[in-house]
């Protein structure tokens, strides 16, 4: 089965999107070739939900990080070997011949570049696959790391004598018969395994940038654990976006599988959240997470309310649209399914005496489902103070200095329940009711 | 002084709309000259903020709409006519002298294009001054119109009476002219008196504005408001609805300096919105002297209008919604700072941000606004707590509500405004109505 993740938790975790500002996506494609690339997308795409996938991915990258790899070939290269290569060669041998002759005579005749462009192909591949073979002998044989069999597998291929042409190929311009020698059975006889090969680089190209990445952004590596073990702890846990962000401490188990989050607007009570689902998702990719010590049973899925866009094309109005995304969340998790949970400051759109039944209701008859971990942000810290005595639900709030006039922030947890509002200081700080008064 | 109003309310109104949609422009702009639609726009642009000139303009459009005018012109003759005005080179100006022997044979070879142009012009001009003239004497100067007195038509008959437009009305369109005789024209219509020609055309625009709208107001049956002095500071509106909606419901609704807030409440789908675009288009209209859908309506002219409906909100950089409108209501404190009286809306006011804040808000703002006694200020917000504040606060605050009726779980709504604060609470009836609970508590029980 796979990771359940819908739309709206992409986009409020702006985990998606390659030309998408700050996108996680975006942070982490450091690759250099557009097949590398197409993989990341995939990976991405799809996280795993088998522990020993997700710790095997992530062991690859480890072992890319401890040897500091740097990936030699551009893309331009690889694009040109990988066109080369997927276009199918003649069948035959003799045919290729012929139809390499026609091409140089109509070369020669018309000045057809046809000819001068198949060779100098022919010979970017070839000096490519050099390359290619020179990096993949620098793993030794005899080294037992989680990519030695696509390493091995790659090291057979390009060290086939079929292909011992290949360094005394490089430097000599081939005659016409070498060269449909050489056509047919690179592009007909080995298509397939070289084709392996170049997947192979496409993801050798992934696991260095991102090994690289994690190491220039000091991020490291989560431990997947089995989903009944029903688990979470991280210390140290921030958002991988942000520079010189500050690290908390979360922890979810069996009995304590609810955060109730608050403090001021600006505190960061959104950003804590959004920090803590992309963890989740990357740690689900095998991919390198901005925490430390992070530990983790599978999930499900993960699902977030945090920017509901209102829909009121549809007469959708806010509040509803709320409504409707929490009942889609809890049809999920009534199906008994183990997933996260994020909300964020629920039912914004009616009157405070409903935003209070409404924000109790729910959080409590979520936080029964032990197989789910949530956090749930609010400012009705009259709700805070009924859940409290559930001993499942841990409180948690987001400080706020008070300097004079001017808030500031710590971005560090604290035990316990806020009750810091900055809305009338914004209103205050412009000076309206003052500019009325008048 | 300019009435003030800005693409945020414009935007609000739909008085312009996105191209292709239908808006409240193009509710009226079905002129028969495209400069028509030009000035009707340009109303559109620039409402009026005295009572006289409103009045007059009503009284004008109403006259029109009671003598059932007609556009007695033909839109191609318009074409013509400033076709032949915007050429002001004086090189093509037609000269007296007889053209030589080798022109005069090109001529009946391939005809001259400049010369038929001219023809073309002249004539037009000959037939709209004359079609002016009988629609002047049959219908805007006969006793009881509104045009007798208004400056503008009576420059335009002293116009007609003068040199050289005298001579055009003399003359007859289908007559053939003497050579010497279109130079004389030309000269005189496109060069000596292009101003005065002009005029007399923006003039026949705006009476084209004015027959479009009358009709408009016929077939709708819409009203002509009453524009009062600036000092009374009153609206009294009667059934007014939704120009743009079929079976809208009217609703009636008096402002004065000791009512001069309304605090709106009701459900979501209760008719909030439209109710305050209806009295936001009413208000917009009537400044320009325009008719309005409803069946009568006094108002005292203000200065602006300022409406925040769909503000945009800008979630990409998160919690800017909330500071996206107090900024809105910092524009509008700007405004009402500087002593304009205007014509406020806010639609859900702070619906960005969490409730508690919301409420503060709310009650801060509006109680600082009803102070402002001489604007006048409609505020709808989903914080019907706020409104319990305010009651004991301010006494001139009118509190309105659109109720909603539950037929069993299903709710039913009249969109007619009654007084009071709304005690529905639908936020818990919604959820339950979407059996959330419910759903989680027999998830658990299969489980277990």
């Amino acid at each position: 089965m796979s990771f359940i993740v819908d739309k709206q938790t992409l986009e409020d975790l702006n985990l998606l999107g390659k030309f998408k500002q700050y996108s996680i996506f975006s942070l982490f494609n450091k690759v250099n070739t557009t097949g590398g690339e197409k993989l990341l997308i995939e990976m991405f795409k799809t996280p795993l939900t088998d522990p020993a996938a997700i710790n095997k991915r992530s062991a690859i990258f480890k072992y890319f990080q401890s040897r500091q790899f740097s990936f030699p070939f551009s893309n331009e290269q690889f694009s040109v070997m990988d066109n080369y290569l997927s276009a199918a060669g003649g069948k035959y041998h003799l045919v290729t011949l012929i139809a390499l002759g026609k091409k140089k005579l109509l070369g020669a005749v018309i000045r057809d570049e046809e000819y001068q462009k198949k060779l100098s192909n022919l010979q970017q591949t070839i000096t490519l696959l050099n390359a290619c073979k020179t990096f993949i002998n620098q793993f030794s044989n005899d080294e037992d790391h989680p990519f030695s069999n696509e390493v091995l597998a790659v090291k057979n291929i390009l060290n086939d004598p079929k292909l011992d042409w290949l360094a005394s190929a490089q430097n000599t311009l081939p005659s016409l018969t070498q060269m449909a020698a050489y056509d047919h059975l690179l592009r007909h006889k080995m298509q397939a395994t070289l084709t392996t090969v170049v997947e192979i680089f496409y993801q050798l190209d992934v696991y260095i940038a991102i090994a690289n990445l994690a190491q220039a952004k000091g991020f490291e590596y989560a431990q997947a654990l089995p989903k009944k073990d029903n688990l979470f702890t991280a210390t140290a846990l921030k958002h991988p976006g942000i520079e010189k962000a500050v690290g908390n401490p979360v922890s979810f188990h069996h009995n304590s599988n609810m955060i109730f989050l608050t403090g001021a607007n600006m505190a960061g009570k959104s950003t804590f959240m959004k920090a803590f689902g992309i963890n989740v998702y990357l740690a689900h990719m095998g991919f390198p997470v901005a925490a430390k010590e992070m530990q983790f049973s599978v999930k499900d899925g993960i699902y977030t309310s945090i920017n509901v866009p209102d829909n009121l094309n549809m007469g959708y109005s806010h509040f509803y649209a709320e409504v409707l995304r929490v009942k889609n969340v809890a049809e999920e998790v009534s199906s008994g399914k183990s997933l996260v949970i994020i909300f964020d400051e629920l039912f914004k759109g009616t009157n405070v005496k409903d935003a209070y039944d409404a924000t109790l209701a729910v959080s409590s008859a979520f936080s029964q489902y032990p197989k789910c971990f949530y956090i749930i942000s609010t400012h009705i810290i009259e709700a805070g103070e009924v859940l409290q005595q559930q001993s499942n639900i841990q409180m948690l709030y987001l400080p706020t200095i008070m300097n004079g006039n001017i808030p500031a922030y710590t971005y560090q947890l604290q035990q316990g329940i806020s009750s810091d509002r900055h809305g009338m200081m914004i209103i205050e700080n412009e000076g309206i009711l003052e500019m009325l008064e008048n | 002084m300019l009435f003030t109003t800005d693409k945020q309310t414009q935007e609000d109104l739909n008085i312009y709309g996105k191209q292709g949609t239908d808006s409240i422009l193009s509710l009226f702009n079905r002129t028969s000259t495209l400069n028509g639609a030009r000035v009707l726009e340009e109303m559109f642009t620039y409402p009026l903020s005295d009572a006289e000139s409103i009045n007059k303009r009503s009284g004008m459009i109403g006259y029109l709409k009671v003598v059932q005018a007609g556009f007695p012109f033909s839109s191609e003759l318009f074409d013509r006519a400033e076709q032949y005005l915007a050429d002001t080179d004086e090189r093509t100006k037609l000269s007296t002298e007889r053209p030589s022997l080798e022109k005069q044979l090109t001529g009946l070879v391939a005809a001259d294009a400049h010369y038929k142009q001219i023809v073309n012009g002249v004539s037009a001009l000959i037939e709209i001054i004359k079609q002016l003239d009988s629609l002047l004497k049959s219908t805007l100067l006969v006793a009881g119109s509104p045009f007798k007195s208004d400056p503008e038509t009576i420059s335009i008959v002293t116009l007609l009476a003068a040199e050289p437009v005298n001579l055009l009305l003399q003359e007859s369109p289908k007559h053939k002219f003497a050579r010497e005789k279109l130079a004389t024209y030309d000269m005189q219509l496109r060069f000596r008196h292009r101003e005065t020609i002009q005029r007399i055309l923006r003039y026949i625009y705006q009476l084209d504005v004015y027959i479009t709208v009358a009709k408009v107001a016929a077939e709708r049956s819409f009203v002509f408001p009453k524009a009062l002095p600036k000092e009374e500071h009153v609206i009294k509106i009667d059934a007014f609805y939704h120009p743009q909606l079929k079976n809208a419901v009217p609703n009636t609704l008096d402002i004065d300096p000791n009512n001069n807030l309304v605090f709106l409440t009701g459900a979501n789908m209760a008719g909030k919105s439209t109710f305050m675009k209806s009295l936001g288009i009413a208000m917009y209209l009537a400044h320009m002297g325009f008719p309005v859908a409803a069946k009568k309506m006094e108002f005292s002219v203000l200065d602006g209008i300022y409406t925040t409906i769909n503000l945009p909100d800008n979630l990409g950089i998160g919690a800017s919604h909330f500071y996206a409108e107090v900024l809105r209501i910092k524009k509008v404190a700007r405004e009402l700072n500087t002593g304009k009286n205007i014509f406020v809306i806010f639609d859900e006011l702070f619906r960005g941000t969490n409730v508690k804040d919301a409420y503060e808000a709310t009650i801060a703002i509006t109680s600082a606004f009803a102070k402002k006694r001489n604007s006048m200020f409609v505020i709808s917000t989903h914080i019907i707590e706020a409104g319990d504040v305010l009651k004991e606060r301010c006494a001139n605050i009118s509190f309105k509500y659109l109720p909603t009726r539950m037929k069993g779980t299903v709710p039913e709504y009249t969109y007619t405004l009654e007084t009071g604060i709304t005690d529905d609470r639908h936020g818990m009836i919604i959820i339950n109505n979407e059996g959330i609970l419910e759903l989680l508590k027999k998830g658990r029980e299969t489980i277990q």
